[in-house]
């Protein structure tokens, strides 16, 4: 057993409440055997994505559903709220039937699903996590050699939606519109790592030695803090810490990257919750995306389409996407909300966009998406209620080999941690448990595992 | 498994460290540590630092992590938040071009009298003297040798490493820009002599000079600060009565209505222009600069009565907001001061294009959350999230032919228990503001249908806007959610139990003075319950105020 537990994730569990997922990695024997490689031999690498959007998808209230296919298991049927993964069907599985275990904590509405999926737990109050969410898990553990640790972005224009946070508290700020996307990844501090004359950039050590004046003062400033003022502090100096690994990647010649084509810069979008210009922005930000991964910039990345209290709107249309979802009645011939029900469709289809886009890629004797796994998720079953049952969940890419896609998985109430836990097992992750009380599991959704 | 045990009992710590950890942290230190509190500085905070320590021509460009608000403001919300990876990238960024240009040929005379012989070598006494100096200014505390002493040998070493003098001087106020002493404002307690703590003099100079002017310390106020006087009632007055009559105070008032009044909604409001064809961001910019313009004018400029904010009709328009109040502009000046006129429905700032367009839909007005915001950010009266699984039925079912309008549907919730006691106190509220649509301009009807705004609230009725205005100006809560607000946005914590009576005090002296805030402002300034040092224990809060976040909930009708 292969454990690192260093003092820094001691440091976070203790502090952040994080429920640190531990045990043994039982999937090791099979898992690492699937990566595919260059011409050359060096082994691609697996990236993780998660993708959010806002109010679910679709039940019937007689029973059915808008989007739950009927068959389960290979081959399941494309329904009418999936269509945007009828062309990517056999590479994604879809996980319907999980639920939230409250653990007697109330159900926050618009913010228990998306908290407890990605921290593993039910938090306490709204606008703060009890955990950190796994994907920054995945950053210590498989996001190394990049030169982010991640990139996190939402298509909706609001530079507050963010969910993946390392103590509860602050969330990773996201890039909200394609510029300021392509002015992360490719502005200043680009360097394309097919450039025949690379050679370091001087200011990298410069800013190593501004960041280590810095970090001296670290131990003094931890002892004098009390607990909570600690848990920040200790952030900010992860931060810091990050950045100068950021620098030693940035100081070492890349391997060449044969998919990397440095894209243009993409023009400015109008800033509108209509969801046509929200799905249009999600497109081009795929796109950037796709080659912040091609380029070796990010292995890990968080995209939340829309809130989870989705202001997002037809065109003309003066009630927004949450609205109707609550004001807008059953439709008793048909038996679920029309105008919702379209709208969900709209939103889901940013997930089947962002999929395509890597599947666009070409890369070793696949695609992009292949070495890819995304997540995708929302926060509620039935956001006419606010179910946290059934909130539907689907795993996109092949995972380097390791991902048996195009499964429909039914978990008849099982935590959505299973789904959160084995999507971190095929992205690479040496883990065997993940959640907190309720929604602490070990296991792991094998229907969806290459063996 | 020993490990497994091991991690057990640190996840049962982090859980109680967690849950109580907000408590702990807004109330006080760990016994044995110097530091009470870490908030991070605000966006405002941060560039009103910058301007007034290097120039106001020291362009600052990058963005800034968002704010949250927690018990009504963002300033309570700053004690709970770090910063991300992504947000230093940042922040590292923007230290760098502040660096930059005030190092430039253009600038750095500002800041450093130094003429080095060779300027590719290192000037070490320099590098020491402007660290010394801005130090002071940026952490707002004297470094101490060790932090000079680091910065210093890392200047020398870099700066010679790159031949450049220039370069050193650069990398050490880098240095200084990115420390967690200056993004956060930290706060320390000192002994006081009777066996108990207090906040020590420099934080002292921060908590006056970021509630009075939201700018770091001058250094007047960092000299009182050293020599002690901040400890004492009349060197606090004497401070205080200096920011107050200062020109930087206007900023420091702007800064806290912009946080009360909840303006930062503007940076992400948006409205469907095929509904709203004359929505513009300019139009935003303009709205918030004339709810900001007025408060100014009547509260600080005229000294007005705080509650006339809610009544009078005088204000500011341009040509954008004319054109939404449906007003005639003939000014040679981009801004002109304007009469409601008194044949037309006002409350005052209840009824300028900021707080209607803030509080509705993208193509609808919305009464409930128009009320929830009118309880909660005047009256410091915040709505509990509905229940999770409230059957939205009876009152949106549009085939009752009781039920036509969104009055109508609002109304029927009076009938149903568990929505009743919530929405009683908001509808009748938002239902009188129905006469302005979802971007403030004003109308009689709706689809045709005219608008009734007649409205009961706590057995006292009224109608519309004007007799909206008359029963928040007259509602004894509204004063005293201000000088709750200016309480928690000053100490950057919600009060506790233990802050009731002094809160009951303050509010008493708001009464017995007119209502002026500028007197409020002082008087919580220089009173030493600002100062406090809370216990470390945690003390059940006044009134916990976590209610949803407003602009989360769209489902309100």
């Amino acid at each position: 057993m292969t454990m690192r537990f260093n003092r820094r994730s001691m440091m976070r569990g203790m502090l952040g409440g994080a429920g640190v997922a531990v045990g043994i990695p039982m999937l090791d024997c099979f898992l690492d055997n699937h990566g595919k490689a260059f011409a050359d031999g060096a082994k691609l690498p697996t990236r993780f994505g998660t993708y959010f959007w806002g109010l679910g998808l679709t039940p019937i209230a007689t029973g059915g559903s808008r989007w739950v296919p009927t068959k389960v298991g290979a081959d399941y049927e494309i329904t009418p709220e999936l269509e945007s993964l009828r062309k990517l069907r056999d590479k994604v599985s879809v996980f319907s039937g999980f639920r939230v275990h409250l653990d007697g904590k109330p159900n926050l509405q618009h913010w228990t699903g998306q908290a407890a999926v990605l921290s593993g737990l039910a938090p306490d109050k709204i606008g703060t996590f009890n955990a950190p969410t796994f994907d920054t898990a995945m950053v210590d553990q498989i996001g190394g050699g990049t030169r982010f640790k991640s990139l996190e972005l939402t298509p909706f224009g609001n530079p507050k939606l963010s969910y993946s946070t390392r103590n509860g508290q602050s969330f990773n700020t996201p890039e909200a519109t394609p510029i300021a996307l392509y002015t992360r990844i490719f502005g200043e501090g680009f360097r394309d790592p097919n450039d025949p004359n690379w050679a370091p950039d001087p200011s990298i050590m410069l800013r190593q030695s501004v960041l280590s004046s810095v970090t001296e003062q670290r131990k003094a400033l931890m002892a004098d803090a009390g607990a909570a003022d600690r848990v920040k502090l200790d952030q900010y100096f992860t931060s810091v810490r990050q950045m100068e690994n950021q620098l030693a990647v940035e100081s070492q010649r890349p391997g060449r990257a044969e998919s990397c084509v440095v894209p243009t810069a993409p023009g400015e979008l109008k800033r509108s919750g209509q969801i046509d210009v929200v799905n249009a922005n999600n497109k081009l930000m795929a796109n950037l995306m796709a080659m912040a991964l091609a380029c070796n910039q990010t292995k890990i990345f968080n995209v939340v389409h829309t809130s989870a209290t989705s202001e997002a709107y037809l065109p003309g249309d003066t009630a927004i996407y949450h609205l109707h979802t609550h004001d807008e009645p059953v439709d008793p011939r048909l038996g679920y909300q029309q105008i919702s029900s379209k709208l969900a469709e709209l939103a889901f289809r940013g997930y089947g966009d962002f999929l395509t886009a890597l599947d666009g890629i070409k890369e070793g004797d696949g695609t992009l998406l292949d070495n890819c796994l995304v997540m995708g998720f929302s926060d509620t079953g039935y956001a006419k209620i606010h179910s946290t049952d059934n909130i539907p969940m689907f795993l996109g890419g092949g995972a380097g080999g390791r991902h048996k896609g195009g499964q429909h998985v039914v978990g008849n109430g099982d935590p959505v941690s299973r789904v959160a836990l084995t999507a971190q097992q095929l992205a690479g992750m040496k883990v065997g448990e993940f959640g907190v009380g309720g929604m602490k599991t070990a296991k792991t959704i094998t229907e969806v595992v290459k063996v | 498994m020993k490990l497994r045990l091991l991690t057990a009992l640190l996840c049962a710590g982090a859980v109680a460290a967690g849950t109580l950890g907000v408590v702990v942290a807004a109330s006080g230190a760990s016994p044995t540590s110097g530091m009470v509190a870490t908030r991070r500085l605000t966006e405002t905070q941060y560039r009103h630092t910058i301007a007034d320590v290097f120039g106001g021509d020291i362009v600052v460009n990058g963005r800034f992590e968002p704010e949250r608000r927690e018990e009504l403001l963002l300033a309570v919300g700053a004690g709970e938040l770090s910063i991300s990876g992504a947000g230093f990238d940042q922040y590292y960024a923007m230290a760098k071009t502040i660096s930059d240009q005030v190092f430039d040929e253009k600038h750095r005379a500002r800041v450093t009298s130094c003429k080095p012989a060779d300027p590719a070598k290192v000037d070490e006494k320099c590098v020491e003297t402007f660290l010394r100096t801005y130090g002071l200014k940026l952490f707002r505390r004297p470094l101490t040798d060790a932090e000079i002493k680091s910065r210093v040998t890392m200047a020398v070493k870099s700066g010679t490493a790159s031949k450049s003098h220039y370069t050193g001087m650069r990398l050490a106020l880098t240095s200084l820009l990115i420390s967690p002493e200056y993004l956060f404002r930290i706060e320390t307690a000192a002994n006081d002599g009777k066996g108990g703590k207090r906040l020590d003099g420099y934080s002292r100079a921060s908590r006056l000079s970021y509630l009075l002017w939201d700018t770091a310390p001058d250094d007047e106020l960092l000299r009182a600060a050293a020599a002690g006087e901040l400890y004492t009632r009349v060197g606090l007055e004497k401070q205080a009565a200096r920011l107050v009559a200062s020109p930087k105070a206007e900023a420091g008032t702007r800064a806290f209505f912009t946080d009360m009044l909840q303006l930062d909604y503007f940076e992400t409001v948006t409205k469907d222009v095929t509904v709203f064809p004359k929505f513009s961001a300019a139009l935003m910019d303009s709205a918030k600069e004339q709810t900001l313009k007025t408060l100014i004018d009547q509260l600080v400029t005229k000294k007005g009565d705080y509650r006339d904010i809610f009544t009078s009709r005088e204000t500011f328009i341009n040509r954008q907001l004319a054109s939404a109040y449906q007003a005639p502009f003939v000014s040679a000046t981009d801004w002109t001061r304007y009469s409601i006129p008194q044949d037309q429905e006002s409350a005052g700032i209840v009824t300028q294009v900021t707080f209607l367009s803030l509080f509705s839909h993208p193509g609808r007005s919305s009464p409930t959350k128009r009320g929830v915001a009118l309880n909660e950010v005047f009256l410091c009266t915040p709505t509990p999230a509905p229940p999770a699984n409230v059957d939205f039925s009876i009152v949106n079912n549009t085939n009752d032919p009781s039920l036509k309008t969104v009055r109508d549907r609002l109304l029927a919730h009076a009938n149903d228990e568990t929505c009743a006691a919530c929405h009683n106190q908001s509808d009748p509220l938002g239902l009188s503001l129905e006469h302005f649509d979802s971007l403030g301009q004003h109308r009689e009807t709706e689809n045709g249908a005219k608008i009734d705004v007649a409205a009961e609230l706590d057995g006292r009725r009224f109608s519309g806007a004007t007799g909206l205005g008359r029963l928040l100006h007259d509602n004894p809560r509204a004063p005293k959610c201000l000088v709750r607000n200016v309480y928690a946005y000053g100490a950057g914590r919600a009060p506790d139990a233990n802050d009731a009576k002094y809160l009951a005090e303050q509010t008493a002296a708001f009464a017995q003075d007119g209502y002026r805030l500028q007197s409020l402002l002082t008087r919580v300034a220089v009173s030493d319950e600002f100062y406090r040092v809370p216990p470390p224990k945690p003390v059940a809060p006044l009134k916990v105020a976590s209610a949803q976040p407003l602009r989360q909930t769209g489902g309100q009708p």
